[in-house]
């Protein structure tokens, strides 16, 4: 295993009921670097995405097999702190999720949960986040406002930036930009080149043009499996498996 | 979407084949009408130049109106690529044939040769890897490019030894200047032309295979 692996599924396999979804995954995910999943609707990408930070605990009738390693560290194993692990794995959604409160105590929230209460540290915390996130300048003098008024772009970089206010190491992030018009996805896609200098990024998405341009490694799943998985050249300019040329090629079907 | 535009890559495929065949029968033509001292079989090679090049700008702006359009990606990236770089070398090849046979008119009074030269076997061996290139790409095969560096190596040998040969014929007898100097450009265009069919094999194997060859 390479040394900066983050993140490593060894056979992961999961079950929603009688549903196999994922079937015998196995992955490595580098630190500091941008990690695309890619595949067809219900290949399990989104399933195997939330394994990373055990989401899918939430989840009637879901059975895990396999082992899933954060960090060297089985994420599975008793004693698990599974809300520092979802401190340490952050997530973003597809669709931008927003408290209903200001834009000020959406970032701060994250922070207070985890136990900081002083008020300079918090003002810290809220703009250094807002900064990472590339939307301080829009929002420093609305901190106060409802977060509901902002824009959808805003509002997405306004969730990145709650994920950054609790200092995680590796974000997820589901989908990020199918709810954003192409230049709030555009901000998003920029947004993302700069995190990886300081975290792991991991990203489902259904565009693959989004997948080419924003990963260095990209996985490829179907029907629960992931097909291949490699440098993120490699998969869009020469795909080892017809499959995954079917896929990225529109050839599917 | 997709379907549309895997037709539409088809076309091009089908057409880049085609202009890729008029740039060969033109280079073959002339080296015939050279010979046989064609001058209407010369003015036709000639005439093609034209068409050769309205098919090689309309091939370029469908190439890159897929790319705009369509972001190809993978196998479909690769094949337009191919045919970018395709069109360039036939093209190249075509206007060679062009330049072979506006020496048809200038040779017709100029004293011949006693010993013939392999000028013809060198047309042949050029024109046979124009077209196993073009069959590869249209079969995306790479059995018929497997042997191109050895066959462009006999085609630079023979390209050497014309050029020996034909200085030889003009210190004996200078009345062979003329010819002579024709025919060191009549080989010299065939041997480039052996260099774009190795380009295109290139660009072929990449297509099939994604990894990058050089032929030298």
């Amino acid at each position: 295993m390479p040394e900066n692996t983050i993140i490593s599924a060894k056979n992961l396999n999961l079950w929603y009921h009688e549903t196999h979804a994922l079937q015998g995954v196995s992955i490595q995910i580098l630190k500091n670097n941008v990690t695309a999943l890619i595949g067809p609707s219900g290949c399990g990408k989104s399933t195997l995405l939330r394994c990373f930070n055990r989401l899918n605990d939430l989840i009637d009738h879901v059975k895990i097999t396999g082992e899933i390693n954060f960090a060297h560290e089985n994420i599975h194993a008793p004693g698990t702190d599974v809300v520092l692990l979802r401190k340490r794995v952050g997530m973003v959604f597809q669709k931008p999720n927003p408290f209903p409160k200001s834009v000020y105590e959406n970032v701060a929230f994250g922070p207070r949960v985890h136990g900081t209460t002083d008020k300079k540290e918090l003002d810290r915390i809220v703009e250094k986040s807002l900064r990472q996130a590339a939307l301080w300048d829009e929002v420093r003098d609305r901190l106060t406002d409802s977060a509901l008024g902002l824009s959808g772009g805003q509002q997405q970089r306004l969730c990145i930036a709650r994920t950054l206010a609790v200092g995680p190491e590796v974000i997820l992030m589901d989908e990020p930009c199918s709810a954003l018009d192409p230049i709030a996805t555009a901000k998003i896609e920029n947004l993302i080149n700069v995190l990886k200098q300081d975290y792991t990024v991991i990203i489902v998405t259904h565009n693959m043009q989004q997948a080419a341009r924003v990963s260095d490694c990209a996985g490829f799943m179907y029907l629960g499996k992931l097909v291949e998985f490699g440098e993120t050249r490699q998969i869009f300019e020469h795909p080892r498996e017809t499959l995954t040329e079917n896929y990225i090629t529109g050839r599917f079907g | 979407m997709s379907e549309k535009f895997h037709a539409e890559l088809e076309r091009l495929k089908q057409d880049t084949i085609a202009m890729a065949r008029l740039a060969r029968t033109m280079l073959s033509d002339s080296v015939n009408a050279l010979f046989l001292q064609d001058c209407a079989k010369a003015k036709e090679v000639v005439s093609n130049k034209r068409p050769l090049r309205e098919m090689t700008i309309s091939l370029e702006e469908r190439a890159y109106q897929l790319i705009a359009l369509y972001q190809p990606m993978a196998k479909d990236m690769r094949v337009i690529a191919c045919i970018l770089k395709m069109i360039t070398a036939a093209e190249r090849i075509g206007r060679y044939g062009k330049d072979i046979a506006n020496m048809t008119k200038h040779l017709q009074d100029q004293p011949a040769f006693a010993e013939p030269l392999p000028i013809q076997h060198m047309a042949d061996l050029v024109t046979g890897m124009i077209d196993d290139a073009v069959t590869s790409f249209e079969g995306e095969n790479l059995d018929r490019i497997k042997e191109f560096p050895s066959r462009d190596d006999t085609v630079d040998a023979l390209w050497h030894s014309i050029f020996r040969e034909t200085l030889t014929f003009m210190m004996e007898d200078s009345t062979t200047i003329t010819r002579s100097t024709y025919y060191i450009m009549v080989a010299r265009y065939l041997e480039r032309s052996g260099d774009h069919a190795c380009k295109m094999a290139e660009n072929i194997h990449y297509m099939i295979t994604g990894e990058r060859i050089e032929i030298k």
